[in-house]
């Protein structure tokens, strides 16, 4: 699957990790969920390998991508699980990629409101394959490159992120610096999506920790709209309670 | 010392050669035959080397699936197209499968090619409403498209995906699963150490779904690695990609034993299928572990008694009904209307030069067929151990 998007993205993370003996990398696994021809591949691959993909083909199945980062001091390992879109998968194929997962992407396509529209009926797959609300979801709205053929406007997206507790990312996997917004400058956005979610998951996790869990505020600062105010982070704060 | 104790039996050149020798000894004459010896037809597309070239592979590929070459279905129209249920699903997969088209195809020709994917797949779709279509799909209907020409490859996917795509083409994946699931007895048959340490890990099956699904044709980046395991699956059983997975796996044992046990890196590890592995070696040992743990013997097994597969129940009447073809040469209509599909590369032959090309190209085959056979006739006389021993 995809084999022309392996080498630069697996490799980095491989040498690095067999040079990090006893104090365990902790793994966090999050899944990557949405409709067909959203774009999880190319997000997925821009976090991994830092770049978008020349091509990319439909995902069969399950892909598995996986990047090591630093956070506060410590080496966390973001295991990205990137799905096949097709309906006919998520029933038999995809159920046992769902297990221990740490956290949920959902993504849409900003041009393509039948995937926005789609979304309530992957989180109802999430609740089915047992997945309780401790476990972080967030919302990414993807190609919003491409914005003369919007069809999924942000105050829509961001009224239904706000109803199921998400925080929502608006991004583009081939650009992501055209969703500058107030903060992120010229600053990686996809990266910091992911980047917020791993910190929400450092934070989150005091039983693996062994210590107090750190304030869940502090990771959201990453997203120009997380900022506004009355967004996903009431969502995540609840969560972590 | 015997000679043959020197030789290679994995030489690509040997391979070629003496398969050529093959095609020219046996190949043809099987074509001619009435009724066309298909058991040998299939014989030489699932023995090494394969069919070695596409003009051979649009010859014997539809006596292996049982079609008519002259009564082709007709080239399908654009009317209504976009209401079928999965047009979305197939135009999105096809606009995105750019890599399965020959490097430095100009981009008009493909998009051509691609309306002509989306046209074929629709057509078998809409002639089954019984059959659903998967992502993956499209890969192996792109790579009939790019050998046998549009109406071919519609009568070829058509035959396929009732036989042996059929178990894919459920409404739900379920008879896909029950298929994948006859891989880990395979490897539990052959490598128990193999199988404890994967089922250890929890790795699943998934990283050979594609493998499956599109007979390799999604995974493989060297278009010739692809048709020479077309040619290999068109002249076996059904359930022969799963065995060839089994290979695949057994071939890399040893990077499997020092992976981390671990389902996210035994995943990653195997759904990367190398690109330079030695085909023609693996496809052997899939024949052979399909002698030693056939299907039903497998199926015996609790874990694969809950479900049947229509791909395996219909196989034989599928097979028996293959052995009564007439040769083209006795199909072929006294008058010369009709308008036999012609491939790819074939398009631009279309018209008045079409027949001279055609008869030139015949020539130029019986000629160089005429010249090996003699080569082939010496070497029998030098050396007909050495060249026996492969047939």
């Amino acid at each position: 699957m995809a084999e022309s998007l392996s080498p630069g993205e697996f490799s980095s993370s491989l040498t690095s990790s067999a040079s990090l003996p006893p104090p365990r990398t902790r793994i966090f696994k999050i899944i990557v969920i949405g409709d067909s021809g959203v774009g999880k591949t190319c997000l997925t691959y821009r976090f991994c390998a830092g770049k978008f993909p020349e091509k990319t083909e439909a995902t069969i199945g399950v892909d598995f991508r996986e990047r090591l980062v630093d956070i506060d001091g410590e080496k966390l390992k973001i295991q990205l699980w990137d799905t096949a879109g097709q309906e006919r998968f998520r029933k038999s194929m995809v159920q046992h990629y769902y297990r221990n997962v740490h956290a949920v992407v959902f993504v849409y396509d900003v041009t393509n409101a039948a995937s926005f529209r789609s979304l309530p009926a992957w989180i109802e797959e999430c609740k089915q394959h047992a997945l309780g609300t401790e476990v972080p979801r967030i919302l990414v709205g993807n190609k919003c490159d491409l914005q003369d053929s919007v069809q999924v406007g942000t105050d829509v997206a961001q009224q239904f992120a706000d109803s199921h507790s998400m925080p929502l990312f608006e991004t583009s996997a081939k650009n992501p610096n055209s969703q500058g917004g107030i903060n992120s400058g010229n600053s990686d956005h996809v990266e910091a999506i992911f980047m917020t979610v791993a910190h929400k998951l450092k934070s989150q996790k005091p039983l693996v920790l062994s210590q107090p869990p750190a304030g869940s505020g502090a990771s959201i600062n990453l997203s120009s709209r997380m900022e506004d105010g009355t967004d996903g982070s009431r969502g995540w704060a609840c969560s972590s309670c | 010392m015997k000679a043959e104790e020197k030789v290679n039996p994995y030489d690509p050149f040997r391979i070629f050669w003496l398969s050529l020798h093959f095609v020219n000894l046996y190949v043809y004459p099987s074509l001619h035959s009435d009724p066309v010896d298909v058991e040998t037809l299939r014989r030489a597309a699932a023995s090494k080397g394969g069919l070695l070239s596409n003009e051979l592979r649009r010859k014997v590929w539809p006596k292996l699936l049982n079609i008519n070459v002259y009564e082709l279905p007709y080239k399908p129209g654009k009317d209504g197209r976009e209401n079928h249920k999965d047009y979305n699903q197939v135009v999105l997969d096809v606009s995105r499968s750019m890599k399965r088209f020959p490097k430095g195809m100009p981009s008009a020709e493909r998009a051509v090619l691609q309306e002509q994917l989306v046209d074929i797949i629709l057509e078998v779709l809409r002639c089954n409403p019984q059959l659903s279509y998967y992502q993956g799909y499209h890969d192996v209907a792109v790579t009939l498209l790019l050998v046998v020409g549009e109406r071919m490859a519609i009568a070829m996917l058509h035959t396929l995906s009732k036989y042996h795509l059929r178990d894919f083409m459920d409404p739900t994946m379920d008879s896909t699963k029950h298929i994948l699931n006859y891989l880990m007895p395979i490897l539990e048959e052959v490598d128990k150490e193999l199988h404890d340490f994967m089922i250890r890990a929890e790795v699943g099956t998934i990283f050979a779904l594609s493998w499956l699904i599109t007979w390799y044709g999604h995974v493989l980046s060297e278009f010739k690695h692809t048709l020479r395991l077309y040619d290999f699956f068109l002249a076996s059983h059904p359930m022969m990609p799963i065995y060839l997975a089994a290979t695949i796996v057994l071939h890399r044992e040893q990077e499997v034993k020092q992976t981390e046990c671990d389902m996210a890196m035994l995943h990653h590890l195997l759904s990367r299928i190398p690109q330079d592995l030695p085909y023609e070696l693996l496809i052997s040992q899939s024949q052979d572990l399909f002698r030693c743990y056939p299907p039903a013997l497998l199926a015996k097994r609790p874990a694969l008694q809950s479900r049947k597969s229509l791909s395996i129940s219909t196989f034989k009447d599928f097979q028996l009904s293959t052995l009564h073809q007439r040769p083209d040469t006795v199909l072929q209509p006294r008058h010369s209307g009709l308008d036999v599909a012609l491939p790819y590369d074939g398009v631009q032959q279309r018209g008045k030069g079409s027949r001279m090309v055609k008869m030139a190209v015949w020539g130029l085959s019986a000629t160089l067929g005429a010249a090996i056979f003699a080569v082939a006739q010496t070497a029998m006389e030098w050396a007909p151990d050495v060249l026996l021993q492969l047939f």
